[in-house]
């Protein structure tokens, strides 16, 4: 069983917004951008289009986590960015993601 | 589509209602689209300290926050099974009014006594989540009453004010 850092423990809890927390994380990891963005760039990384129930459930989310944090903008389109929290607890995520696609691929070819 | 953000509690459309409907405003109507939205005024319903939390409190606010906590504490008990059952009798029934005010606008569109039902609908399904949560244990008849007289009355001040403003 793999052992979770506290950074990664930040997106526990996060029900059926976890997957949609996790990609706004990653759409957010190159620079802020505001909900309409997300939802594209999402869509481009890995071809699924959040709708705005469940983008703004998992931003809601997120925010008061403290991992992404809204921007001031005269626009009606708020931007959001990565926290130093939030940057950590995509690190972990995506490390101990990337240790289970380790593990999985060696047993395959192993198999 | 941008109506459905009535839906939403107040707070939460003070703090997200903007760019929602922004991003709202650039899908096109679909029964998933209909459902995603549906199912995120639920949870903005049922999970209010997700809102509560993000921003400091005002001199106001500290004063209603402590009366709701006053009266949180000396509310009832709910098990998880109680609230449970709430949430999904909440969900089915959201479900259901969905599907009611879709078949009612098509056939109806513009009716007054339809967007009176849309108009109902958001603090029908806060009714329905309270009714069940807090009057499980009390008789079917007592629930009946509460919940049945709650709705009517609802429906007919929404219903009262769409005919006065049409």
């Amino acid at each position: 069983m793999m052992r979770k850092t506290k950074d990664d423990a930040e997106l526990d809890d996060f029900g059926r917004f976890s997957e949609p927390a996790l990609l706004i994380l990653v759409s957010l990891a190159d620079g802020p951008k505001h909900g309409y963005s997300m939802t594209e760039d999402i869509a481009t990384l890995a071809g699924v289009r959040l709708g705005p129930g469940t983008l703004y459930g998992a931003l809601a989310r997120l925010e008061a986590r403290g991992l992404i944090e809204p921007l001031k903008s005269e626009d009606r389109r708020n931007p959001y960015r990565l926290t130093d929290l939030g940057e950590r607890a995509l690190r972990a995520r995506l490390d101990s993601m990337m240790a289970v696609a380790r593990t999985g691929q060696r047993r395959l070819a192993h198999a | 589509m941008t109506w459905m953000l009535r839906l939403y509690p107040a707070r939460w459309r003070q703090r997200y209602g903007e760019e929602f409907g922004t991003v709202l405003a650039g899908r096109r109507a679909s029964p998933g689209l209909v459902l995603d939205v549906l199912a995120g005024a639920i949870d903005a319903h049922l999970h209010p300290q997700i809102q509560l939390s993000e921003s400091q409190p005002t001199k106001g606010d500290t004063m209603t926050l402590a009366m709701l906590l006053r009266c949180a504490a000396g509310g009832p008990k709910l098990s998880p099974q109680d609230k449970k059952i709430a949430r999904w009798v909440t969900i089915w029934s959201a479900l259901a009014i969905a599907a009611l005010e879709i078949g009612l606008a098509k056939a109806f569109r513009g009716a007054p006594a339809v967007m009176a039902l849309v108009y109902w609908s958001a603090p029908a399904l806060s009714l329905i989540y309270e009714q069940t949560a807090y009057l499980r244990q009390r008789s079917w008849r007592t629930q009946a009453f509460v919940l049945g007289g709650g709705l009517s009355a609802m429906y007919a001040f929404m219903l009262a004010v769409c005919m006065v403003k049409l």
